[in-house]
């Protein structure tokens, strides 16, 4: 049985000059799903994902993620509620320069709870990076950077993962290691919510919303067994 | 992890962190100094007024008219009050005895000089120029028995032609005012006679003395019209023996105030009123307030421009790590968690400014004490607290507002991939 785990109700951000990134946006999201957006540049993508993301502050309208208005929560409880619940993944990975792979993960735990190093060093093993352990980011790819990104965001066990353009500046290589390993978290049960401009990694989710001028133009199913659509034999 | 985060932070940017705890170790530095030479100068500027004589008078309790110094007054002559040389070693027993740095009793007689028409009047100031007083009963068991004073310690200033008279038995020496010197042509060397007469009216009862000239004296006050002779011989020659007129005393008056001298000088001689050079001791307190007003303003100054420098890198830390801060909060950082990074980052800056800046001002102090006071100034290791306290305060407060700045980061803002 499917269960909606985001749920945007007339939601509307809006800027100074009368600009709308999110112009009255009402739409759900299921647990489990992957949910790509996409659309043009300035379209809302990254707007969108930050307000779901609690980095930011709806204008309009109410988010409900996880039974949790969080419309209603002031700075410090969105903090709170962001390390409980999202994990973030960002195309620019936005690593600590001066703190290794291990202690970048393990920065995340610090601020979530407690610091385990043994699971840090998993949560890096796990995205493939186990001999990279005491490498700062200057040191590492563009992909390993991302995959410690990913690490960091597993790493508190987070039920919803938003990707912002998590392989937009990774090499098709590096891109599909990347992929792979979204695919994986996807596969365990994770909620995915990723933006993305390229429309071969907008399909590999279970539902593509598409995005203009910050209002839902198009919203297709993909896998209509996770939206309940047909029932799982 | 978060000493890990913390030292990691502070390591990788050690050029920014080296000028920010350079600033504070100047602040620190000059406020040790200033606090260090505020704390001596007290008593090095005390001492330096002490090169310009007395500021206590201690008299025969009387009516009196002033006679001698502007300002001061002492027993009249012709009341016949005097204090006993006996009692003077009783100074030295008083609750402030170290503070006493020196006495001279002084007893005045108008005796005659020169012959036929140039005969004429002038003051004989019989007094000790160094001589040994024996403590008769200390104050404490440990406070010495012999105690050498006299004008010589007291009045430094007093230029000297010539020598002092240096044997305390010497009886035929004399130093005369440079104006006494010129009106008879005397010189060093010279022989002086002076006449005493008991009955001065009729002039009877002459007693002669010759006095040699062993040192000419110049103040440019009343003692330029003086002759000074051992005490002895102003004793014999008026057969006063064991009496003074006035004892002059040099207070050292830094931690108490020269009343109080005054006032114990009382209760041990108790027929006699001790007075302040009011003028001196005003003047004294006068500069001494200046003095470290000036200190405490340059100290002002050189925190707040410590201040401004710690304030200016904590800024541009915060510029510079916005990303970083908006990544910690992305991860679940609260203020309260951004705030005591920052505050630690600035603690750090402020004890290793203050360690620094103490040593420095240390140095600094004995510069200041060796050029400005030719001496040099005790360091205190009870300014370390108050070095390191004022270090970490001014870089605390100097975060205050670029740790504010960085809890006002929104991620959103920072971390936007354009």
């Amino acid at each position: 049985m499917t269960k909606e785990i985001i749920r945007l109700i007339n939601l509307t951000k809006l800027y100074e000059k009368d600009t709308r990134p999110i112009n009255n946006i009402t739409v759900s999201m299921n647990k489990g799903a992957w949910t790509s957006i996409m659309g043009p540049s300035g379209s809302g993508k990254t707007t969108l994902l930050n307000l779901i993301g609690c980095l930011d502050s709806a204008t309009k309208g109410s988010i409900h993620i996880n039974g949790t208005e969080i419309t209603k929560l002031n700075r410090n409880q969105l903090t709170k509620f962001r390390r409980e619940n999202i994990g973030l993944i960002f195309q620019q990975y936005h690593l600590v320069p001066y703190l290794t792979a291990v202690e970048n993960v393990m920065m995340a735990q610090y601020y979530h709870s407690f610091v385990e190093e043994s699971e840090a060093v998993d949560a890096l093993k796990r995205v493939g990076l186990g001999h990279r352990l005491k490498h700062v980011p200057a040191h590492l790819s563009g992909g390993e950077q991302q995959r410690v990104c990913i690490a960091r965001a597993l790493i508190n066990e987070p039920e919803i993962l938003l990707a912002d353009e998590p392989t937009g500046n990774l090499d098709q290589k590096n891109g599909e290691v990347v992929l792979k390993l979204i695919k994986e978290l996807h596969k365990e049960g994770h909620t995915i919510v990723l933006v993305t401009h390229n429309p071969d990694i907008g399909r590999l989710g279970d539902r593509l919303i598409n995005l203009i001028d910050g209002k839902i133009s198009s919203d297709s199913i993909i896998n209509k067994m996770k939206y309940g659509i047909i029932k799982e034999v | 992890m978060f000493l890990r985060i913390l030292w990691k932070s502070l390591s990788k940017r050690k050029s920014r962190i080296a000028i920010a705890v350079i600033s504070v170790i100047m602040g620190a530095a000059i406020a040790t100094a200033l606090l260090s030479v505020s704390l001596d100068v007290g008593e090095k500027v005390g001492y330096e007024f002490r090169k310009y004589g007395a500021n206590l008078m201690v008299v025969p309790e009387s009516d009196t008219i002033e006679v001698g110094f502007p300002g001061v007054d002492f027993g009249s002559v012709t009341e016949q009050r005097y204090i006993n040389e006996s009692d003077l070693w009783k100074i030295k027993t008083i609750f402030w005895r170290n503070n006493v740095l020196g006495f001279a009793p002084i007893l005045y007689q108008v005796v005659s000089i020169g012959e036929g028409e140039d005969e004429q009047n002038v003051v004989l100031a019989g007094t000790y120029f160094s001589k040994d007083i024996e403590i008769i009963e200390p104050y404490s068991s440990n406070d010495p028995l012999i105690f050498n004073t006299g004008i010589q310690e007291i009045s430094p200033w007093w230029k000297v032609s010539g020598n002092w008279i240096e044997d305390q038995n010497d009886t035929t020496s004399s130093m005369v005012g440079i104006n006494v010197a010129e009106k008879l042509n005397l010189e060093i060397g010279d022989t002086l006679t002076i006449r005493y007469y008991a009955n001065y009216e009729e002039l009877t009862n002459e007693t002669v003395y010759n006095l040699k000239v062993k040192g000419i004296v110049e103040t440019d006050g009343n003692e330029d019209n003086q002759i000074f002779v051992n005490l002895q011989v102003a004793q014999d020659l008026t057969g006063r023996n064991d009496k003074v007129h006035m004892i002059q005393v040099s207070a050292l008056c830094n931690a108490c105030p020269v009343d109080t001298f005054a006032e114990e000088i009382e209760g041990k001689i108790t027929y006699a009123e001790a007075r302040t050079v009011k003028q001196l001791v005003s003047a004294e307190m006068n500069i001494l307030g200046k003095i470290e007003d000036m200190m405490f303003l340059v100290t002002i100054v050189a925190l707040l421009a410590s201040a401004l420098g710690v304030m200016t890198t904590m800024t541009t830390s915060v510029i510079e790590r916005q990303k970083e801060i908006g990544l910690m909060k992305s991860v679940g950082a609260e203020d309260k968690k951004i705030v005591s990074l920052f505050l630690s980052e600035a603690s750090i800056i402020g004890v290793i400014g203050g360690i620094f800046g103490y040593i420095i001002g240390i140095i600094l102090s004995q510069f200041i004490g060796l050029s400005v006071f030719n001496t040099s100034i005790t360091p205190r290791f009870e300014i370390i607290p108050i070095a390191l306290g004022i270090s970490v305060g001014i870089t605390l407060l100097a975060s205050a507002l670029p740790v504010r700045r960085a809890t006002k980061i929104e991620p959103a803002i920072v971390l936007r991939g354009e």
